[in-house]
């Protein structure tokens, strides 16, 4: 005896019927697209982390979790984390504050504020291989414009070539780069803020720093995260000016996990590990973006 | 009597079959002689008097590849910006079409793997760096020796023969000789370079307060070159240089081959197997840099640096030639082919005042690394690709080609045939650094030093092993936390042997 059909659940055909609907088909070509440039090579990263491509690069063979085993033992790979963090932490920390800054200044400025934004986001539009070239050109030790003020003032250090000077050197070339991002994306807040509280703050006869403190920046809090989150993973992802000024020197000094990967990969092509070091990077990535938008939403 | 009539029959037919077998044999021979020996004739090139001309068997239609695409990937080098700047001449002779991509060896090094990776041939003809492309990938070359022995290809002029000898093993072979990969193309060595107008201001006073003349000169010992530096640098004010010496020190693979130099010259190696430099191995075996030669030489390199101009360790060759040309430094260790860069009064204000000799010597004798590469064809190829992209390396590699490179104003790297050094305006050039053909070929300038450094005596290969890439990395890696001061020297050694065996399962 049939077992009776329970109420409202769809039989077999019922749900490929549902499935092939005319929406579904004309979304397939795009999941398609999608499937193929984000979704298989994502699944063959994880494959590639499992295999050994050192001995044969066209024919990997099974390591196993060697590759994850790695990427906990090495200690380069701590090492580069760890320049990695001071690089990050330090630059979005001055990016902010002069980002954030600039557009304040910007907002209550009285004109000229097109100008201004025009040029200051000029950095923007430069490829991060010639913000590296202009760094290297201005702090070069035989003919560096900045190199040769800092000689004139007695200073005869070589910029790149020193530990202590050359992580410092790549954060200021990524800030002069990308605060004008931080600038462009809070300024654009600021003006969209409704003008209400602020004008009835100033009936109230609320100082400038009160404005800000209480209107303003609570307001703008989550513009701001959002410029933070986007800098946070694109300085993650971003080695070329390191490339081109230190190559990740001296002494390992500015070597940001980017570019260990990069060396992995392409110089040494070992990309079962570097397989592994990216997906740790995205690991990374994933769990910043999440603690950015809990930030962002925590304070509702 | 039926009996007798097969016996009859079956000695004919033996006999027959014999006497055809002879035949057989002797027409396969016959047939097989003349195109084996078959006459060649000059191909349709420009023809120099006293070099060997570009050959093909007689009726060899150098137009049967026309409409093939090449694509040639090379490390952008004086050489290939010259072929580029001269490939009409290839591609009316033979009707190919070639594409050359030129970008620095790192890129070129992950498009090349990838290329092979993918086993796909995107690239013909491959820039094969020994190191970096050739030991770890051999197998996916095409063995040159047959396409050189196939009767029916043209020949390389002059034959293997008229290649630099070392080079052409460096170059070409990997792991043994049965296998041609590559064919001897660019010849960079690193010799040093100084200036003659600070030597002569220096001379008579050093003289009296040393006891040795400071020219650098090919019996100079890296102790008295570390004594010049020291004086220059007490003397810069009134010489008119900042710092004696300048090195490439960058964290960088020139910072390998600057100190390579030094460990060589003091006796050591890299490795317990010393024959690695030639043709390579798989496994290099287990390190030597624990060796009390090996400790001294990392010693010496530390004291030198600390002595040399600070923008040494911010420094590869190319910053190095730029702060040499700029009047910076008085002395440096750098590739010969730099010379040009030297004597271009556009590009250098010490034009006119810098000469060559070969590195100092060490305790054992003067190691000067090559860094040379050759051109090899990628096994991925169709048949047809394979045999228009020997036509390209033939003529890419003749010595007519070569001395076009060398006299090209794009190019100027110097030649890797024996041939070419005996033609009439490169063997004046060479002897007369003022004359017309020098200053033609400004890069003979640094021709005398660069012969003397190719010498088994003086000329240097660092091991050629398919783990080179990270076995650079850590050398290079290890020796610029030593310059930064975070570790002595015998740590130094130490942590590069334990680094390097432990990769290497030794």
């Amino acid at each position: 005896m049939p077992q009776p059909q329970p109420k409202g659940a769809p039989s077999a055909g019922g749900r490929l019927a549902r499935f092939f609907t005319t929406e579904n088909m004309m979304l397939a070509p795009a999941m398609l697209v999608l499937a193929s440039v984000s979704i298989f090579p994502f699944l063959y990263l994880i494959y590639a982390s499992l295999m050994d491509f050192s001995l044969a690069i066209d024919n990997p063979t099974f390591a196993g979790f060697r590759n994850w085993l790695r990427l906990v033992k090495d200690p380069l790979i701590f090492q580069s984390w760890k320049v990695t963090i001071v690089y990050a932490v330090t630059g979005l920390g001055l990016e902010l504050i002069l980002g954030v800054g600039i557009a304040l200044l910007l907002y209550a400025a009285p004109w000229g504020r097109n100008l201004f934004v025009t040029l200051w986001m000029l950095p923007i539009f430069v490829a991060p291989v010639v913000a590296g070239l202009l760094g290297w050109f201005l702090l070069n030790s035989s003919y560096g414009l900045y190199a040769w003020v800092l000689q004139q003032f007695g200073v005869h250090t070589d910029i790149f070539g020193t530990v202590a000077t050359a992580l410092p050197a790549v954060i200021l070339i990524d800030v002069w780069e990308w605060t004008p991002l931080i600038t462009l994306i809070v300024l654009s807040g600021l003006q969209s803020l409704p003008t209400e509280p602020l004008e009835a703050a100033e009936v109230d006869g609320a100082t400038y720093w009160q404005k800000l403190r209480y209107i303003i920046l609570p307001l703008s809090f989550r513009i701001i995260v959002v410029a933070l989150l986007i800098r946070s993973m694109d300085i993650m992802r971003f080695i070329d000016t390191i490339f081109i000024t230190t190559a990740g020197g001296p002494a390992d000094s500015t070597k940001i996990i980017g570019l260990r990967l990069f060396d992995v990969a392409f110089r040494f092509m070992d990309i079962g590990f570097a397989a592994a070091i990216g997906l740790s990077m995205l690991v990374v990535t994933i769990f910043l973006g999440k603690a950015f938008i809990r930030v962002m939403y925590g304070r509702e | 009597m039926k009996k007798k009539l097969f016996a009859i029959l079956s000695c004919l037919v033996i006999l027959t079959l014999v006497l055809a077998g002879c035949g057989g044999e002797k027409a396969k021979d016959t047939a097989k002689e003349p195109a084996a020996q078959g006459k060649l004739v000059d191909g349709p090139f420009k023809k120099v008097e006293g070099l060997p001309a570009i050959q093909a068997p007689e009726g060899f239609d150098w137009k049967q590849f026309a409409g093939v695409e090449l694509n040639v990937i090379s490390e952008n080098t004086p050489p290939s910006s010259a072929i580029a700047a001269n490939i009409k001449e290839f591609e009316e002779a033979t009707g190919i079409k070639v594409n050359i991509q030129q970008m620095d060896l790192g890129t070129l090094v992950q498009k090349v793997g990838l290329d092979f990776g993918a086993g796909s041939s995107k690239y013909h003809v491959i820039y094969a760096d020994p190191y970096q492309v050739l030991a770890k990938y051999s197998s996916k070359f095409v063995d040159l020796n047959e396409l050189e022995k196939d009767p029916t290809l043209p020949k390389i002029p002059g034959g293997l023969e008229d290649f630099i000898q070392s080079q052409l093993e460096i170059d070409g072979y990997m792991g043994s000789k049965d296998k041609l990969y590559a064919l001897p193309y660019d010849c960079p060595t690193m010799v040093l370079a100084y200036r003659t107008d600070v030597m002569a201001k220096i001379k008579e006073n050093f003289l009296k307060e040393k006891g040795f003349d400071p020219t650098p000169n090919p019996n100079m010992t890296w102790e008295q070159y570390y004594q010049v530096a020291e004086y220059i640098n007490k003397h810069a004010a009134e010489l008119g240089v900042k710092y004696g010496t300048g090195h490439q020190a960058k964290q960088y693979d020139s910072l390998m081959c600057d100190f390579s130099n030094i460990l060589n010259a003091y006796g050591a190696d890299y490795f317990e197997n010393r024959d690695l430099g030639g043709i390579g191995a798989a496994n290099p075996g287990k390190t030597a840099l624990t060796t009390p030669e090996a400790i001294q030489a990392f010693e010496f390199y530390n004291k030198l640096l600390k002595i040399a101009h600070p923008g040494s360790k911010s420094w590869d060759w190319n910053g190095l030639a730029e702060a040499f040309a700029a009047g910076e430094v008085a002395m440096a260790p750098e590739w010969h082919e730099f010379a040009s860069m030297f004597e271009n009064p556009e590009k250098s204000k010490v034009a006119g005042k810098v000469a060559w000799t070969t590195l100092p010597k060490g305790p054992k004798r003067s190691a000067n690394i090559f860094g040379g590469t050759g051109i090899g064809i990628n096994a991925n190829a169709s048949e047809k690709e394979k045999k228009a992209a020997w036509l390209f390396l033939v003529w890419a590699t003749s010595p007519q080609t070569q001395l076009m490179i060398l006299e090209s104003p794009v190019g100027g790297a110097t030649p890797s045939r024996n041939s070419v050094y005996n033609v009439a305006s490169v063997k004046k050039a060479m002897e007369d650094p003022t004359s017309e053909e020098a200053k033609k070929m400004p890069n003979l300038t640094s021709m005398k030093a660069t012969l003397e450094a190719w010498k088994a005596e003086n000329a240097y290969g660092r091991p050629k092993v398919p783990q080179w890439p990270q076995i650079d990395t850590i050398v290079f890696t290890e020796l610029s936390k030593m310059l930064a001061g975070q570790q002595d020297p015998k740590t130094t050694a130490e942590s590069i042997s334990k680094q390097v065996d432990a990769l290497t399962g030794n």
